[in-house]
């Protein structure tokens, strides 16, 4: 059974390549672009950030979190990021 | 029907012959040693195979973000803080199995670009960016140069990955921000600063038609800054990162708004100290980022081996975040974690480990002692330590990753050596690793062996043994001759012969300056080495010699792109000596030009990009508070000439001496009319080889078969032969005297280095046929010792007298490579005469030799079938690598070196 997510953003997800990793849970490879499963767990991206917002360009956008309002990228991982806040809580 | 080269010699009863002292048995001969690494290393591995290289977005986004918001900073601060932001932020993979953990980026081969240092290169070929650089020459090698097309080199875009430098793969949600960060760097970066300065140089025209021609390979100020260089771990080692840190705050305190009677940058410590503190912090949230992420893996695992094993990588990790390490296991954990680290601050090629057997010895020792570990247990850790070296990807240019480095990033381990009273420095773990580099047979790192005499015999031979893995490594140097060396170029700074015995190889083959540190463990201390020095990869690099031949005899004026590289000399050139003096002249004017382009891009690099972290851990920069720009490191006389395709020079002025001058039989205008029409030759491009015996003729015209049998038959170097090696010889003296004259930006003079890496194939490509008869694009000889394919026909030892006739201790290197077919030197027997054949080579003050042990015919085979052979590892020139990932030149030229069957006298 999958879902509409993939699995490239799984917190599960240990990236081999920038086309496959390893699910954590499966030990298995995966495509980074295939389904996730049931298990899916969403990965912090700056696209599920309350302070992200959108650009006119595909793929670009701007972090709200500071006042220079920065350029960022809603695929950017932001496990590390001390401002990050899920937009749906 | 096309007829090739070799075939016409053998109608004249003349040959190109590939093989010496024999002739090959009937059948490919595979290697007698092949090891098998242990299962968890070989699972990384297998992983490692199957990995693309892979570029990110994350350490470019978060650097430039911070830096950008930081105008009127002291730029030492400014990039550390950068730099610390860079490193928080990246985020944490821990694949399962992983034993030592922490990577360039998220990715098993991850890398990132650079822009602060080059924006242009990596931008799509049609954006003005990239044609910016194409008409300043600092792309021109790019469009020579070629990339293996298999294993992890992404070539092509396919899906959602954007093949970007001719390498990596980027997926395309990254790309416009990729592109966007680039373009932040526009008129910022030390290529565009260093370009607007360098061109203020006298003679800035003949730099950038060297560039264009490609009689010159690259510019290191914003392509490869650092590097060829021993790193040093002795600080973090010693004192961990929280005394670093207490370390820095209380000097701080001691020079904050004093002199000290240093009134030019003596107030600049207090800025240096604190942009150290800054970087420190940054690798310490890099480690802890790591640490929580293998909490939370702990947490979520089911298996309770793997689990455990989470636990345990997060407690080395939370320990060494903050404190000295205390196990063999924490400190091989915080020499990688410092090793990636510094290569994430730049763009470094060539960071070397140095003698990390006797680094970690302390701990090796002591834990044996109390049976914290076992020598199982050290090998399967030293075997996962080749899979994470051999991970590291470098990303720059295509023609810095393609060209010069065959995509390898040359993190050489060195064995062996003495001990600072000249003892034998060799020991347990040393052997260890020479093991788990026969079982697993990876790239990185790769090994040297420091060769002295006193090194014991079982030592020796159990490095020999590992030569015939086929891996090319060890690589063997003449330790004394490297001190030599060392003693004669770092003495006006204080190095003495105890300092100088430290020595160790940083890069392919660069005898690097390296101290002894005392180190204190458990109430025991030892005198560690480690790095000194700052990098040796930089200065003027590579020069073409004879691409500056091609010059000479068609007066400045370079054949294949009609550009006028320098001022008509205008001589008749009525004498040899006249050809001669014509190279010298030519290509002192081409050093002159560009060191000083050189040092102005190096001088941009070290005001707004300088090394932080690489500084402070090298001697004696936290001591003094200065940095690499302020001359902080212990030996800063590192800059150097680097020269590819000596033996085509020197074969080229043999015939032209004995042809044209002592025979008469064809005159120098012959000469240059056959050259200009590649003897009647297609070009190598046009028949896809490059190696000479695979060329096809044009048609049918036999005009410049007598010129071309003549070059060709002309006397040859690696024969003992008294004329040519006088040629060398002379050559040689004058080189290593000349660079002298040319001060590096830190007011030192250059020094001779001779190494070829991967240039001889783009630097090859671009250099019309020559008068030893090589053909147009076809690769030059390898290294700067190593005869021209099928050339030495007397045997090895003629090539040894012919090598060593000029005193290599004058070089920082030479470079000498052998192929041999792996029943020349089978069985114990054969290990026994391979460490004989070394030993007469280091006798005779040869500097360094390596040995490609492979039978040719496999290498045709997995040209023809790469799928097959994912894990065929061969020598190239100072650097193992993969089959797969070297471009056909290169290929070409390794098949067509000459193949010993046999190594006796």
């Amino acid at each position: 059974m999958t879902t509409s997510q993939k699995h490239l953003d799984c917190r599960a997800y240990a990236p081999i390549d920038v086309v496959k990793g390893i699910c954590h849970l499966t030990k298995e490879t995966v495509l980074a672009d295939d389904a996730a499963c049931p298990s899916f767990d969403r990965q912090p991206k700056c696209r599920a950030c309350r302070l992200y917002s959108p650009g006119e360009e595909a793929y670009v956008g701007a972090c709200g979190a500071t006042p220079d309002r920065p350029m960022t990228y809603p695929d950017l991982v932001a496990v590390t990021c001390e401002w990050f806040d899920w937009k749906d809580g | 029907m096309e007829r090739k080269l070799a075939d016409i010699l053998a109608q004249a009863d003349a040959q190109l012959e590939y093989q010496a002292m024999g002739v090959a048995r009937p059948q490919p001969t595979d290697r007698e040693i092949v090891g098998e690494p242990c299962p968890r290393a070989k699972r990384l591995r297998e992983i490692y195979y199957s990995a693309l290289s892979s570029a990110s977005n994350e350490f470019p986004h978060w650097y430039t973000r911070t830096y950008m918001t930081l105008d009127n900073e002291i730029p030492v601060v400014r990039r550390a803080l950068a730099l610390e932001s860079a490193f928080r932020h990246l985020t944490p993979t821990i694949l399962p199995g992983e034993l030592l953990v922490m990577g360039k980026t998220h990715h098993v081969r991850g890398s990132f670009p650079s822009p602060w240092l080059s924006e242009g290169y990596y931008m799509a070929a049609e954006d003005e960016l990239y044609q910016e650089a194409l008409a300043r020459g600092s792309a021109s090698a790019d469009e020579v140069s070629i990339f293996g097309a298999g294993g992890g080199n992404v070539t092509k875009s396919f899906g959602p990955v954007v093949s970007i430098a001719g390498k990596f793969g980027i997926r395309k949600e990254e790309v416009p921000t990729m592109l966007r960060v680039a373009r932040a760097w526009e008129g910022k970066s030390v290529d565009d600063i260093g370009h607007k300065y360098e061109q203020m140089a006298p003679g800035y025209e003949i730099k950038e038609a060297l560039m264009k021609s490609v009689a010159c390979m690259f510019d290191s100020g914003y392509t490869l800054p650092q590097g060829r260089e021993v790193i040093n771990y002795y600080y973090p080692l010693q004192y961990g990162f929280d005394g670093l840190i207490s370390k820095a705050e209380e000097k701080k305190r001691e020079v904050a708004g004093r002199p000290d009677g240093d009134g030019l940058v003596g107030m600049n410590r207090l800025y240096n100290y604190e942009a150290a503190i800054h970087a420190l912090k940054g690798v310490q949230a890099w480690i802890l980022n790591y640490a929580r992420e293998a909490r939370r893996l702990e947490a979520m695992e089911s298996e309770p081996a793997q689990r455990s094993e989470y636990a345990e990588i997060a407690a080395c990790l939370e320990w060494i975040a903050h404190h000295p390490p205390r196990t063999f296991r924490e400190a091989l954990q915080l020499t990688w974690t410092l090793h990636v680290a510094v290569l994430n601050e730049d763009v470094i090629s060539g960071l070397s480990p140095g003698r990390l057997g006797q680094v970690l010895w302390p701990w090796y020792e002591q834990d044996i002692a109390v049976g914290r570990l076992d020598e199982a247990q050290a090998l399967e850790f030293l075997e996962c330590l080749r899979v994470k070296y051999t991970c590291l990807d470098c990303f720059a240019s295509m023609g810095v990753v393609g060209g010069v480095l065959s995509g390898n990033t040359f993190n050489n381990l060195s064995i062996g050596g003495l001990d600072r009273h000249g003892a034998p420095a060799s020991n347990r773990l040393e052997e260890l690793i020479i093991e788990a580099a026969m079982r697993c047979a990876t790239t990185q790192p790769t090994l040297t062996l420091l060769y002295d005499d006193k090194l014991p015999e079982s030592f020796l031979l159990k490095a020999t043994e590992c030569i015939k893995t086929g891996t090319g490594y060890p690589a063997i140097v003449n330790n004394r001759t490297a001190i030599e060396f060392l003693l004669g170029q770092y003495g006006p700074e204080e190095m003495d012969l105890e300092e100088a015995r430290a020595i160790a190889i940083g890069g392919c083959l660069e005898t690097s300056p390296c101290s002894w540190m005392p180190l204190s463990l458990n109430g025991e201390t030892y005198w560690i080495p480690g790095g000194s020095g700052q990098p040796t990869s930089v200065g003027v690099h590579f020069l073409s010699l004879p691409k500056i031949l091609e010059l000479v005899l068609f007066d400045g004026v370079d054949q294949r792109t009609g550009l006028r590289v320098f001022p008509p000399h205008g001589r008749s050139l009525d004498a040899f000596e006249d050809v001669f003096d014509q190279v010298k002249a030519y290509f002192a004017r081409a050093v002159e030009v560009l060191s000083l382009a050189n040092n102005i891009q190096h001088d941009v690099w070290r005001k707004n990009n300088m090394a932080v972290l690489n500084s402070l851990l090298k001697p004696d920069c936290l001591e003094s508070g200065h940095l690499i720009n302020e001359l902080g490191y212990r030996y800063n006389a590192t800059h150097n000439v680097e020269t590819c395709g000596t033996i085509n020079l020197i074969n080229s002025l043999a015939a032209v001496k004995s042809l044209a001058y002592d025979k008469k039989s064809v005159s120098l205008n012959e000469l240059r009319l056959a050259l200009s029409d590649n003897f009647g030759f297609k070009t190598a491009d046009e028949v896809s080889s490059y190696s000479l015996a695979a060329q096809e003729k044009r048609g049918d015209s036999s005009e410049h078969d007598r010129t071309h049998f003549e070059c060709l038959t002309a006397p040859k170097y690696g024969n003992d032969d008294p004329c040519v090696d006088g040629i060398l010889r002379e050559w040689e003296e004058w080189f290593c005297s000349m660079c002298r004259g040319y001060e590096s930006l830190n007011a030192y003079p250059y020094y001779a280095c001779q190494i070829s890496v991967s240039t001889h194939a783009p630097m090859g490509a671009v250099t019309m046929a020559t008068p030893d008869g090589r053909l147009a694009g076809t690769t030059f000889a390898d290294a700067s010792m190593s005869a021209y394919p099928g050339t030495d026909r007397n045997g090895p030892y003629a090539l040894f007298a012919s090598a060593t006739c000029w005193d290599h201790a004058q070089s920082q290197n030479s470079q000498l490579n052998m192929k041999l077919h792996p029943s020349a030197i089978h069985g114990r027997e054969g290990t026994k005469k391979l460490l004989e054949l070394t030993r007469a080579y280091m006798h005779k003050g040869g500097f360094h030799i390596q040995y490609n042990v492979v039978d040719s015919r496999i290498l045709r085979r997995a040209q023809e079938n790469p799928d097959e052979y994912r894990d065929l590892l061969v020598r190239v020139a100072g650097f193992t690598q993969y089959w797969v990932e070297i471009g056909k030149p290169v290929q070409d030229e390794i098949i067509a070196r000459t193949e010993y069957e046999g190594v006796g006298s």
